[in-house]
């Protein structure tokens, strides 16, 4: 039965992207409520499945239809352990809250059918990914998430105005076709660089089912070992996929672009749930690797960690400094889930750093990703009302709104409390495991780096919500609120309750928040040291737990105070100090345009690629398309002119020429021969015989 | 109860249908495109009922006695592998012919627009379908020859039908380009006849099961290279791919899937004729093509991205992606092999819907420089949704049946186990990241973003009829369906190259 529950899952988001066309055929309110019904549906399926996390000695569970069995092996089968049904329940859960967001906000938009359909798939197709009991069909729910995303962020195809993202002037816009085809190639560069090391990892364990994989590594990682190199190969292009999808260094760009789609979709997939997809996978490869160190003595696969590890940590200070100096409220808020995903991928790259820190790190690494599921989908769905209310995307253009949006403010502001790392909310709780986990694993440069990211992202936070919320309202909030009728205020019903949903979500998630991490601690332990046999030794807290908190409070204290002082009580003068100092628009100037990353890869790779493809097309096949098509055919005309010139000249020639002088010369002395006369025939005839006779006689 | 001449119907039919389209063209009129198209259901149920047959596991062999004396007689062979391709040959000819009735009045009233509203009209109409339908028999043909003589003549029969469709249909340079592929495909085909020339030599017999007899002989390096160069050029591999972007810029696109077909089934006789029979000797020539095929993949995707004009884009496609399958091929595993071949057959239905997608395009603008285009998902929806489909039939994302031909191919490469199959391979997967980008960038630069005034003015323009539709929807259903289900053509290939390739 419980494995039917996971079947469903997935059964019950295709029939809504089915049933869509057909419903919207009786009335867009039909179809509204079957796309929202189905991800209920969906959404009770993976809550049934809950129950299985009590009684853990039941799992892992499978259920296995042979999709491919010659020449390859792929069965197509669903995986239930406590990994993936706990991500599933975050993924379902929350994208059932934004479908009904989505039912106020897409409100009379015309292209609301392909929306439902692609929102549907996006959510059958994440929890193929979650649920896949093998690689394979892991990849494929990730290639087609990828596509609804692609689909997602261009929704708004014919590049409205209104609907750029961007600038503002005079700096560049971004139209969303644009920004889905950069998605879409960018996490595909992973993609393809992943798929790449599945089939790698194939060729020596002769399976693609993650269970298998596991059982078996004892065979298929001393065999791989044995060619040097081969272990780091295949550790960078795994990690390659999540990179990509997961918006990680150094393919992270694509994120702030992915903005350009309706809010929900932000709130759903570039927030909550896709962009976890890349976490999600680094927890399914770390049995493997840490077994292949900590058990199987290979050295290789420390790299495994020490590369999600790093990554993670850059990415995390990286992305929270460009979010910084951001204006528009989306990209903000993007640029704070790259870094966030980032501390994630910090936690579960340390968790191989040491035996006595894998479930730790493992725990923190998946508790980051549930807290900030919530909360970061919270605030997405809240930005969306927000812009729709302010007219704008910039939150230089909004200001005192509290007034106006109550309750999108607390919901907001309970969100962001927890993304600060605020005690008790849940990001507090997560936040604080990642930066132990980072600490007992003795890489205190990680650690500091870490820290760091804590202050920035304090910043941040309190920069956007001050200058969302608080202190005076903006010249164009001042107009808008001017225009009769103005709808600078609360979103329709369903907006408000989903906000209020997740905020609530929030709340609870904060206050049982220690309970949350001992279960998974629990969960993951059994999982990991129990089901799988990886050996591990017991945890002996090298540093206090005060001290981490410490750590955690004060990087928070001293994020938020300056941006208080700044954007919230104005007692600092922000536009003085980027006017004083040079070194302030230096360092602006630097972060605003992303670390120069995006320049780059546009010049090297977009115009880069491009200039090839001119230089393959206009140059190299004209060059050798005129030497085959027209030189060689030239070449040939030219011998045939020869032949011609040789058969006029030369066979002509001989033949006409020698016929001409027989004719003419030969013909006219031979003629005299012709006499008439007999007796000088007979004579001739005489002396010929005579000649002929002798010369026989001769011989 | 399958006909116990199934697979000379399976050819001959569409050759009487295209006689009697031939003779009774005004009679029949406008409904001689129905005609061609009813012979093709009925070989597609024949077809059907040999695959049941065949994958219930025997084979299906008919011998057909010309002369007594001397002994001169055919055989046609269907095994899982030649079903497969037959089957989806027949499909994609099928679902052309069926667009084509709309289209080629297109192409009449382009070209021939005094004998609009005339007999002449109805002749060139008549005329298009009797030759397209030597098509089918071409394709067929290949599939089920049993020997290399017949193998010759069916391939001789598509060269030579071709030119003449191109010749009649194509676009502004089509006299001389039709002139170019007839060249190009007796330049292949003497090769081929060089080759076939050598196996009758040294095996007194022109058979495919015969072939293998002359395995280990030093003139068997000679057959394999000469077969190859005349394929390469058939498959369009750098540097024998000039003729490509001409021959596919230039025709008429109603036959560019088949265009595809064309080049791309080359890879299929190189299987059946030179890798399976004689395995040890071309195990040398693997890596070379290896080599230029994951070489042709980047030049023929870089030479895509590049492109300005709505036909050379899949023009340039089908330079890549007939490199892919012989990737796979030159790989020289059971899987790699099997994969390559999916993908052969992946690609073509893939790049029938893309290319038919952009004839649409061009049908209903009348415009082929994508200076000019942009925006049109507005007015046509259905057409933007089947190019997208279209490209990424062609990357291998799922469901599509590429996607799981690709797997299998690479994970057949991967099988090699030494360097170059790594490194070869790695850089495959790359390239095919220069497939989803075109793929991406020509969906917006052709539907999405702004309209341009003049094509939002044009009230013209919107989705075509259903009959030009339907069959390109057809065929992205049949690969959604192969992609969830790669099992049918898996098993169908198995006994035919993983059997064989297990026994060297």
């Amino acid at each position: 039965m419980d494995t039917q529950l996971a079947w469903l899952c997935l059964i019950f988001p295709l029939i809504g992207v089915l049933l869509t066309p057909i419903l919207a055929r009786i009335s867009t309110q039909v179809m509204n409520f079957g796309a929202v019904f189905f991800s209920f549906l969906t959404a009770v399926m993976a809550v049934m499945m809950l129950p299985l996390l009590f009684s853990v000695e039941r799992l892992p569970l499978e259920s296995t239809f042979v999709w491919l069995h010659t020449p390859i092996q792929v069965s197509f089968g669903v995986l239930l352990d406590p990994l993936s049904i706990i991500v599933a329940n975050v993924v379902a859960v929350i994208s059932f809250f934004i479908m009904v967001y989505c039912v106020g906000y897409m409100k009379g938009d015309p292209g609301i059918m392909r929306f439902w359909m692609l929102m549907n798939a996006f959510i059958g197709s994440m929890l193929l990914l979650v649920l896949a009991n093998n690689l394979i069909i892991i990849f494929i729910g990730w290639k087609l998430v990828g596509l609804c995303s692609y689909g997602l962020i261009g929704f708004y195809y014919r590049d409205e105005k209104q609907y750029w993202i961007g600038g503002p002037a005079p700096y560049k816009f971004d139209v969303p076709s644009a920004c889905g085809v950069k998605a879409f190639i960018v996490t595909s560069v992973g993609d393809m660089l992943m798929l790449g090391g599945i089939l790698i990892i194939y060729f020596y364990a002769g399976t693609f089912n993650v269970l298998e994989l596991y059982q078996t590594a004892p065979e298929w990682i001393p065999t791989m070992a044995a060619t040097p190199g081969m272990i780091i190969l295949v550790s960078i292009l795994l990690i390659a996929g999540p990179v990509g999808k997961s918006a990680q260094f150094p393919l992270h760009e694509w994120l702030p672009e992915a903005m350009s789609g309706p809010g929900p979709v932000s709130a759903l997939i570039h927030a909550a749930t896709m962009v976890k997809s890349g976490v999600f996978l680094i927890a399914r490869f770390i049995p493997i690797f840490y077994y292949g160190y900590w058990m199987g003595g290979v050295e290789e696969a420390m790299y495994f960690f020490i590369i999600v590890a790093w990554i993670g940590a850059i990415t995390a200070f990286l992305a929270a400094s460009q979010g910084l100096v951001a204006t528009e409220l989306k990209k903000i808020l993007a640029f704070s889930t790259v870094s966030q995903i980032g501390f994630m991928m910090l936690a579960l790259g340390v968790a191989g750093f040491a035996q006595d820190i894998l479930v730790k790190g493992y725990m923190a690494g998946t508790f980051h990703l549930i807290s900030h599921a919530v909360f970061k989908a919270c605030l997405f769905l809240c930005a969306g009302t927000v812009i729709h209310a302010a007219h704008s995307i910039y939150i230089t253009d909004m200001g005192a709104m509290r007034k106006y949006l109550p309750y999108t403010w607390i919901f907001m502001g309970l969100a962001t409390l927890s993304l600060i790392g605020v005690p008790p909310l849940p990001g507090f709780w997560s936040k604080e495991a990642v930066l132990m986990v980072t600490l007992e694993s003795h890489h205190y440069a990680l650690f500091t780096i870490a820290v760091v990211t804590v202050v920035f992202t304090a910043f941040y936070s309190t920069r956007y919500f001050a200058m969302m919320f608080h202190g005076r309202a903006s010249v164009h909030i001042n107009k808008e609120t001017r225009k009769p009728h103005h709808h600078v205020g609360e979103g329709y019903f369903p907006q408000t309750f989903a906000c209020g949903a997740l905020a609530v979500g929030i709340v609870v998630l904060g206050l049982f928040g220690p309970m949350v991490e001992h279960s998974l601690y629990g969960l993951f332990n059994y999982k990991l040291v129990e089901g799988l046999g990886l050996s591990t030794v017991t945890h002996v807290p090298d540093f206090s737990t005060l001290l981490v908190v410490a750590f955690s409070v004060g990087g928070v204290l001293i994020g938020v105070v300056p941006a208080y002082l700044l954007y919230y009580s104005r007692t600092w003068d922000a536009n003085a100090i980027y006017e004083n100092s040079r070194i302030v628009r230096m360092v602006h100037t630097f972060l605003w345009n992303r670390w120069y990353i995006n320049s780059f890869y546009n010049l090297v790779f977009v115009s880069g690629f491009m200039a090839i493809a001119r230089a393959v097309a206009f140059r190299i096949e004209v060059l050798v398309d005129g030497l085959i098509q027209r030189i060689l055919p030239a070449g040939v005309y030219g011998l045939s002119r020869f032949s011609v010139w040789f058969d006029q000249k030369g066979i002509d020639g001989v033949l006409d020429g020698t016929a001409h002088h027989v004719q003419n010369s030969a013909g006219g002395t031979l003629s005299r021969v012709q006499s008439g006369k007999i007796q000088e025939y007979l004579a001739l005839a005489v002396i010929i015989a005579l000649i002929i006779s002798g010369l026989v006689w001769l011989i | 109860m399958m006909p116990s001449t199934i697979l000379l119907q399976i050819i001959f039919v569409p050759a009487l249908a295209a006689l009697l389209i031939l003779l009774f063209r005004f009679q029949l009129g406008k409904k001689s495109g129905w005609l061609a198209v009813l012979s093709l259901v009925y070989t597609m149920v024949l077809l059907l009922m040999a695959l049941f047959h065949i994958h219930g596991g025997d084979p299906i062999q008919e011998n057909y006695q010309i002369l007594q004396n001397p002994d001169i007689s055919v055989t046609l062979i269907a095994d899982g592998l030649s079903i497969a391709v037959a089957l989806i040959c027949n499909l994609l000819c099928l679902a052309l012919g069926t667009y084509s009735i709309k289209y080629i009045y297109h192409r009449i009233e382009v070209l021939y627009p005094e004998t609009l509203g005339n007999k002449g009209e109805t002749s060139y109409y008549a005329c298009f379908f009797y030759l397209f339908l030597f098509f089918p028999v071409g394709f067929m043909g290949v599939s089920f020859a049993s020997d290399l003589v017949l193998m010759y003549f069916f391939l001789e029969v598509l060269t030579l039908f071709l030119f003449f469709l191109m010749a009649y249909f194509g676009y502004y340079e089509r006299v001389w380009v039709a002139v170019m592929c007839l060249i190009w495909g007796i330049f292949s085909a003497l090769f081929f006849l060089a080759a076939v020339a050598i196996i009758y030599s040294q095996t007194g017999s022109f058979q495919f099961d015969q072939i293998h007899t002359m395995a280990g002989d030093p003139l068997a390096f000679w057959v394999i290279l000469l077969a190859l160069i005349g394929f390469i050029a058939k498959l369009a591999i750098v540097p024998l791919h000039v003729w490509m972007p001409w021959v596919h810029a230039e025709h008429p696109t109603c036959i560019a899937g088949l265009l595809a077909v064309y080049a791309n089934i080359a890879a299929y006789i190189v299987v059946r004729m030179l890798i399976l029979p004689l395995w040890d000797d071309f195990q040398v020539f693997g890596p070379p093509i290896m080599i230029l095929a994951v070489i042709t993949m980047i030049y023929g995707s870089l030479l895509t991205l590049a492109q300005t004009d709505m036909k050379r884009i899949p023009a340039c496609s089908t330079i890549s992606q007939s490199a892919y399958s012989m990737l796979g091929i030159g790989a020289l595993t059971a899987a790699s092999i099997e994969g390559g071949l999916f993908f052969f057959l992946s690609h073509i239905m893939g790049k029938t819907v893309f290319f038919s997608t952009c004839g649409i395009v061009v049908y209903m603008t009348h415009i082929r420089n994508l200076k000019y285009l942009g925006g049109l998902g507005a007015k046509m929806p259905i057409t933007a949704i089947l190019f997208l489909c279209g490209g990424l039939m062609l990357a291998g994302i799922p469901p599509f049946s590429s996607f799981a031909a690709e797997v299998v191919m690479f994970a057949g490469i991967f099988e090699r186990g030494d360097t170059l199959g790594l490194v070869v391979g790695i850089i495959g997967l790359m390239a095919i990241l220069l497939t989803i980008s075109y793929a991406v960038h020509f969906t917006r630069k052709i539907f999405f973003g702004p309209l341009p005034e003049k094509l939002a003015k044009n009230n013209h323009i919107k989705d075509p009829p259903w009959s030009m539709l339907a069959p390109l929807i057809l065929i992205i259903l049949v690969s959604a369906f192969l992609g969830l289900y790669p099992t049918l053509v898996m098993e169908l290939f198995e006994p035919v190259i993983s059997a064989a390739v297990a026994n060297m």
